[in-house]
């Protein structure tokens, strides 16, 4: 923000960051090859729905591009709103196949025609579900959250015992796995943790 | 940043008074310089004392104040709902998470201090956490953390630093009886440069005020508008207003006389009179407001 604006208070909200989505559709081969943590065959993308008419036929018109698009790899849409009034596109895999790379061009298609509609600063981040196959962490949730305003990934491993608790140490330990595969946030304080992830 | 603006018109009007408003303070300012240089080495000394202060007030006055008001930061167990509304935020807003604190009151209210980005706090008390529903919560934050991106309180802080200076000159005239500086054997033209310097500083001190009360007032509209382009729902923080300024003027004002001290940071402030001329107000009138906020989800609506 420049001096001018500071003096008017025009606050503008960013846009997105130069896009890094792609980075996991080859991160994820290390993430399963040398650490064992495994796609869970699922991702999301979060936004703020627009309470407008114009809004919500653009969100029609995408499900059908994304459902067009994924109908060669099965992959599932499939909306829903969160209690903090955000609303959650959820994409599947079908059962049993999971692929990273088929994800993440579905979220690009969705990313993206929100963008072309002109609302790229409504989205928030997406999310990439994994399992950590680790001996001894029990199949637990490992979550790669991507955050659209810095174009930067990180880790989100919540505890799977309840309330509202992270692993701390897990997710740095995976940041020091990823590091050169992933542009990883640099700043910790900018690791927001979403409770109650729907995938 | 084309795409920020694609839901929303511009309000040119608002940044134009606004920096009108800024371009008078300026020249009340200057000419008040003036008139201190050409006094001499007497307002040297007290430039020097009012910048001490402006730090301080900088530096300090967010953890004196919170100090003072019984402010105490919560931790994510504690409040999971207003964690999560504003680490939301932060990630549309691109902020780092500001500390969050809950105020025990029963007035709903809500405020923003800190000086830049890095050192926020926001605080919401305890009877606006259990006034508003989440989406309306969310507005009020929005609003607040957009008073931090516009560094609202650096800038009203340094608007206000000659306004204080003026202050503390007539105080010094006051309790002083008029003598600034000198001994007992002043020359008839001291005496006539010292009177009007304390004429200057009255009139600068009166006109700042009434300019710095205006600034304020825009700040506020400013804050409204960001906190509708950053949630995308300005009618959440228009039905938000309604509900805080229907209950604030149901609430004792014993509570709110406690209040008063913390009324620039507020996002209603805690008054009931309604008869305060507005040109006197530090926040404008909530139909004003609403109207504003009205204009920006027709706006919305209408934008394709």
């Amino acid at each position: 923000m420049g001096l001018r604006d500071i003096l008017t208070g025009r606050s503008q909200v960013k846009g997105p960051a130069p896009d890094r989505l792609f980075a996991i559709s080859t991160a994820y081969i290390t993430l399963e090859s040398e650490h064992q943590i495994e796609p869970a065959g699922s991702a999301a993308i979060v936004f703020q729905a627009l309470a407008t008419s114009e809004f919500e036929s653009t969100l029609k018109d995408m499900e059908e591009v994304v459902r067009a698009t994924g109908g060669d790899s099965g992959t599932s849409v499939a909306t829903q709103d969160d209690s903090y009034g955000y609303r959650w596109m959820v994409l599947k895999n079908p059962q049993g196949a999971p692929s990273v790379e088929d994800l993440a061009v579905g979220i690009n298609a969705v990313s993206g025609s929100i963008e072309t509609a002109g609302h790229g600063e409504r989205l928030l981040c997406a999310v990439f579900a994994f399992t950590d196959g680790r001996p001894g962490a029990s199949g637990k949730r490992v979550y790669f959250i991507y955050n659209y305003k810095r174009g930067f990934w990180y880790p989100f491993v919540p505890d799977p015992s309840g309330g509202q608790k992270r692993l701390t140490e897990r997710e740095l330990q995976i940041k020091a796995q990823m590091a050169s595969e992933l542009p990883i946030e640099p700043e910790l304080e900018r690791w927001f943790p979403l409770w109650g992830i729907p995938i | 940043m084309a795409r920020g603006r694609s839901s929303f018109g511009k309000d040119n009007g608002l940044q134009a008074r606004m920096l009108f408003t800024m371009f008078l303070l300026v020249l009340v300012y200057v000419v008040f310089i003036g008139v201190l240089f050409a006094a001499g080495a007497g307002a040297v000394l007290i430039v020097g004392v009012a910048l001490i202060l402006l730090l301080l007030q900088l530096f300090a006055s967010d953890k004196i104040a919170m100090a003072t008001m019984g402010v105490k930061e919560v931790t994510p167990e504690q409040e999971p709902e207003l964690h999560g509304i504003v680490e939301r935020l932060c990630v549309q807003a691109d902020l780092p998470k500001p500390r969050v604190c809950v105020m025990e009151t029963s007035m709903p209210n809500a405020f923003a201090m800190g000086r830049n980005k890095k050192s926020t706090t926001v605080c919401a008390t305890r009877g606006i956490l259990q006034l508003l529903d989440s989406s309306e919560l969310e507005g009020v934050m929005a609003h607040e953390l957009t008073h931090v991106i516009n560094r609202d309180v650096m800038v009203m802080t340094l608007a206000g630093f000659f306004a204080t200076l003026a202050a503390m000159i007539l105080q010094f005239a006051f309790f002083f009886g008029g003598g600034m500086g000198g001994g007992m054997g002043r020359s008839r033209d001291e005496e006539e440069d010292i009177m009007i310097v304390i004429l200057v500083a009255a009139v600068v001190y009166a006109v700042s005020f009434l300019l710095l009360r205006a600034l304020s007032r825009y700040r506020e509209f400013a804050a409204d508008r960001g906190s509708a382009v950053l949630t995308g729902r300005p009618s959440a923080l228009a039905s938000a207003l309604i509900k805080i300024s229907g209950t604030m003027e149901r609430v004792p004002s014993q509570d709110l006389r406690s209040a008063e001290a913390m009324s620039a940071f507020f996002i209603v402030p805690a008054r009931t009179k309604k008869s305060l001329m507005n040109i006197f107000a530090d926040h404008p009138p909530l139909e004003q407001r609403l109207a504003a906020l009205e204009r920006l989800e027709s706006q919305l609506q209408s934008a394709a």
